[in-house]
């Protein structure tokens, strides 16, 4: 069971790493995120809110760390010693990074967290027992334990009619964490079957894609070198795969958060570009 | 109806390229056929008429959570509306949202609406239906002076202004006053003044710099945070990148985004800009003929050594802006509420608007919009100084009715302005509203008003993006309660009842409206032959593309008086921002849990009250993080705990605004403080709008702490690369930039 996953998540990471590429996923769905424009505005966030029935939890639950947000703007001040942040803040959208060799992944017990053929890091809820490893194991600490159950308090009628029907509502005890909205990647994929054709670019975007105001984040299909985001990555001369990167132009912008992990994520940022006046 | 939804209300959905059918009240044709009583249990193999069980499908409407009408679309499924998201065709947004409009489901599906009108009798709310609740409204105005009735709004636009303007008409009255707490009625009188155009169009893709005094585009300023975001978004990704400067009080979310973020107290901004022209003339040769000689003499009067004395920014640094705006041009100087927010907010406004003159930015990145073609539907956008107008006629008994909708003034009106008690001699109050919000909660009449999802309406953005537009708003879903209704059907009853001939023919709103669209010219329909087809084809666009004919700006520079520094209070000695939370706006959406517990973007606190004090400020009070504090103005005074930001000039203490309700449901009621309340009710002396950034305070500390409740535990990266940065020479030279 899981042993027999953990050797081939790591036979299927190695492969990728040592080949350079991913090439027996169907799919390799990833994101990238330009913080020179990422202005940290929480429209991604409140988005993600509504199309994933995310539970509102409270300021005391908050206040526990137990705030169910998958995708979180942290904001950091790099001036510390100065008197005023003259540079402004640095914000970092963060939500799970669908890494492809998952730190998540071989710890779970029940192998309730696994790998898609679409290069995603999936959950199963059913089949959570809620023992936490994961997410303890978690770097980016982006997955998110249910430790009530929320629908009364969070979904007061009628506010319930809300909820989106394309996927469940977490109940207590398990553990939940960004999909890449994975159920609009399914209609996508769907309608494109059905019309004979591979899934594009305009197909579909996630919620928190599609809201952002200026436009910093870009999603896609990594395997079709048509696609906007493989573009992206080639520009800024990130590979997934290599446990070591290699840029021809080692000054150009693009990096993935906690690299040096090698847990090989899915989401490219570009720096921040600042002036100084 | 007593508030629970069965299946068949809500499965009934509109069809017809989203041709909505929520008719006030009437059952619609249904495909379905329902045993009495049986009605629960309906199969999805007999499913509505355009309704596919499982698909959701994007109807076209407009967003209503703040005053920008961005285009819209909701995704409904089986007859509910699920998720908002912007409309492509929409210039105003290009198919973005912002986090108001993504919680504006929650505002519709929220467990306080609502449901059913109600009238006060001896003191206390009783149920009663339309009929009688019109009636008592019709009894009164019919009876009433219509010099004596007044209606009060926020922003309003469209075919919804039209129809009120009728209804004052046919009352006698012009007794509209039009508030907003968030506006910038003071920057649009300057522009009216120096250019013959109140919202001229900023071109942010032409601007090599934009150096914004307090002008928070990325949040409230211009109530377009969308757009503007976008339009940052073309400046950052030009070639050359812009480079943003910001001078404020407190760290709005574009100084938090700026190259160089400068603090300066409030009203020391507009000093700083006549030094920045005076270094312009004398350093950098611009042409100082096109200013009146008082002017000249007035940016003569400021050096750049004289105001480094005054406002604490160094001398080298004025010199440094003054030489960037001379090298990168065209560029865009702008200004916003804390500049407007003085007792010479017009003078301090106007000062700063000059460099744009002084660099010939006139016609390079301020554009006239040109003229709308539909003149009567443009915004009348709302401001504070009918809220101060509104406060006195009512203080002077001049008012017998008045209307209230899309507003809450109990809430947001300083308790100096004694707004309560003015109230009192009104003799009958109608709310038209979604909640019993603390205006609501006053009223002796009270309609229960649809949400912006179940109705139907015309907007007009204020400002107007590159394509003008008329917004169509269409109901997304049957109405969850019955026994609301939609704004424009309000007017219209009340209309009916006094022009009876003219407005009698008209079944409801949406038959107005389809009235009024088939009036307009030929042009604006995709079939002119089709009439159901050309309004079909608008629905599904969401957008009338409008017209404009081309204008330029004038340049008129009259006097300016000289802007004064306000003196500091040694017995109050900070100064009070009551800054804008990008989700609570000015309280509107306080009842939404979404936004309750989305963090403030720059303190990333959740969903409290909190003041915002500089360490160094702290450190002189003995005040720590979480510590329990006073601020108390003159006119008030509210408890709330401290949090440390060093986004914040030391002279300032920084509340958010939208807490504090004592009504306004679960969510928002008892929650925080409202720092509106203990705002001194000082006004701008040339538009009358209430100086909000005028208000002297001080903190004493109450010795208690309370945890702050907010995202993330550390404030810096720690060493690690989480965002990373890097210096614009070096992307100058890997990508061009």
């Amino acid at each position: 069971m899981s042993l027999e996953n953990v050797l081939n998540n790591w036979s299927k990471y190695r492969r990728g790493a040592e080949e350079g590429g991913h090439h027996d996923y169907e799919h390799k769905w990833a994101m990238m995120i330009n913080l020179d424009l990422c202005i940290g505005c929480n429209a991604c966030s409140t988005a993600c809110y509504a199309e994933n029935n995310l539970a509102v939890v409270g300021k005391d639950r908050f206040e526990k760390g137990q705030a169910m947000h998958w995708l979180r703007i942290e904001r950091y001040w790099d001036q510390a010693e100065q008197e005023f942040p003259e540079q402004g803040a640095s914000f970092l959208p963060m939500m799970c990074q669908q890494c492809n060799s998952a730190t998540c992944e071989p710890v779970c017990p029940v192998a309730a967290t696994y790998h898609t053929p679409d290069g995603l890091n999936a959950q199963v809820y059913n089949r959570c027992i809620g023992s936490r490893y994961c997410s303890n194991n978690c770097p980016f600490r982006v997955r998110y334990f249910n430790f009530y159950s929320y629908y009364e308090s969070s979904w007061p009628e009628p506010l319930n009619m809300q909820l989106n029907p394309d996927l469940t509502v977490r109940d207590k005890g398990v553990m939940e964490k960004c999909t890449f909205c994975v159920q609009r990647i399914r209609v996508a994929k769907d309608k494109a079957k059905m019309e004979n054709r591979k899934v594009g670019d305009e197909d579909f975007k996630p919620a928190c894609v599609q809201s952002c105001p200026t436009s910093a984040m870009v999603f896609g299909d990594y395997l079709d070198e048509g696609s906007q985001v493989r573009k992206l990555w080639d520009k800024y001369q990130v590979k997934m795969g290599p446990a070591k990167q290699d840029k021809q132009e080692p000054d150009m912008r693009g990096y993935r958060v906690f690299e040096g992990l090698n847990t090989d994520p899915s989401v490219l940022y570009l720096e921040r570009v600042r002036e100084k006046v | 109806m007593t508030g629970t939804i069965n299946r068949r209300s809500f499965i009934k959905m509109m069809g017809w390229g989203g041709v909505g059918t929520a008719l006030g009240g009437c059952d619609v044709p249904t495909t379905v056929t329902l045993e009495e009583g049986k009605e629960d249990v309906v199969s999805y193999l007999m499913p509505e008429e355009y309704v596919i069980p499982g698909v959701g499908v994007w109807y076209a409407s407009t967003c209503t959570q703040c005053a920008a009408a961005c285009g819209t679309q909701g995704r409904v499924r089986e007859g509910r509306v699920l998720k908002m998201e912007g409309n492509p065709n929409s210039s105003v947004n290009s198919g973005k949202l912002c986090v108001m409009g993504q919680a504006g489901l929650q505002g519709h599906y929220n467990p306080d609406r609502i449901k059913e009108p109600m009238i006060r009798k001896n003191g206390s709310l009783s149920l009663v239906g339309w009929d009688q609740a019109l009636a008592t409204i019709n009894d009164k105005l019919n009876a009433a002076d219509g010099a004596r009735v007044a209606w009060f709004t926020g922003t309003i636009s469209g075919h919804q202004k039209v129809l009120l303007n009728a209804l004052l008409e046919s009352n006698g009255s012009s007794k509209h006053y039009v508030h907003e707490v968030v506006g910038n009625k003071v920057l649009q009188a300057v522009s009216r003044d120096m250019l013959g155009d109140a919202m001229p169009k900023y071109r942010f893709d032409k601007a090599k710099m934009i150096l914004s005094f307090g002008a928070d585009f990325l949040g409230s300023w211009m109530s377009s945070p969308v757009h503007f975001a976008g339009e940052y978004a073309k400046f950052r990704t030009n070639k050359p990148r812009g480079l943003l400067v910001a001078i404020e009080p407190k760290m709005t979310l574009t100084g938090g985004n700026a190259d160089l973020w400068i603090p300066a107290r409030p009203g020391t901004e507009a000093a700083i800009a006549l030094a920045i022209a005076n270094e312009l003339i004398n350093a950098h040769n611009k042409d100082a003929a096109i200013l009146p000689e008082s002017v000249r003499n007035l940016i003569g009067q400021h050096s750049a050594e004289s105001v480094a004395k005054q406002t604490a920014v160094a001398a080298d640094r004025i010199k440094r802006l003054a030489q960037l705006l001379n090298e990168r041009s065209p560029s865009l100087v702008l200004a916003g509420a804390p500049v407007e927010g003085q007792t010479n907010g017009y003078a301090a406004t106007a000062a700063i608007m000059l460099l744009n003159h002084l660099l010939g930015n006139i016609g390079q990145t301020i554009e006239s919009p040109g003229a709308f073609a539909f003149a009567q539907l443009e915004a009348t956008t709302g401001g504070t100084a009918d809220l101060i107008a509104f406060t006195q006629n009512a203080k002077d008994k001049n008012l017998d009715v008045a209307f209230f909708y899309g507003t809450n003034p109990v809430y947001s009106a300083p308790d100096a302005l004694k707004f309560g008690d003015a109230l009192k001699n009104i003799g009958m109050k109608v709310a038209i509203s979604q909640f019993m919000d603390e205006t609501t909660a006053q009223a002796d009449v009270i309609l229960p008003a649809a949400s912006y999802l179940e109705d139907w309406g015309t907007h007009v953005a204020a400002y107007h993006s590159e394509q003008p537009a008329i917004s169509m708003q269409q109901p997304l879903m049957e109405k969850l309660y019955e026994t609301t209704r939609g704004f424009g059907d309000v007017l219209l009853a009340l209309l009916q009842n006094k022009n009876k001939d003219k407005y009698g023919q008209y079944a409801d709103y949406y038959a107005y409206l389809r009235h009024a669209f088939s009036a307009m010219p030929a042009s604006y329909k995709e079939n002119p032959a089709s009439e159901e087809h050309s309004w079909n084809a608008v629905l599904q666009k969401g957008v009338i593309k409008v017209q404009t004919t081309d204008e330029s700006l004038s340049t008129s520079i009259a006097e300016i008086d000289t802007p004064t520094i306000p003196a500091s209070d040694s017995a109050y000695p900070l100064t009070l921002v009551p800054s804008v939370r990008l989700g609570l706006w000015d309280g509107r959406h306080a009842n939404l849990p979404w936004l309750q517990e989305a963090p403030d973007q720059i303190a990333k606190v959740v969903w409290d009250s909190w003041a915002e004090i500089h360490p160094s400020t702290a450190k002189k009070l003995g005040i720590e993080q979480g510590s329990i504090i006073k601020v108390s103005s003159k006119h008030g005074e509210v408890t709330l705990k401290a949090v440390l930001l060093k986004g914040l000039h030391p002279d300032v203490v920084a509340i958010p605004m939208g807490q504090g309700h004592t009504e306004y449901g679960r969510f928002a009621k008892g929650l925080g403080v409202n720092p509106l309340k203990i705002l001194a009710p000082e006004q701008e002396q040339k538009t009358g709008e209430l100086a909000m950034y005028a208000t002297n305070v001080k903190i004493t500390d109450t010795g208690k702490k309370d945890t702050v409740v907010k995202i993330g535990s550390t404030d810096t990266q720690m060493g690690r690369k989480l965002v990373g940065t890097v210096p614009v020479e070096q992307v100058r030279r890997t990508e061009g930039a």
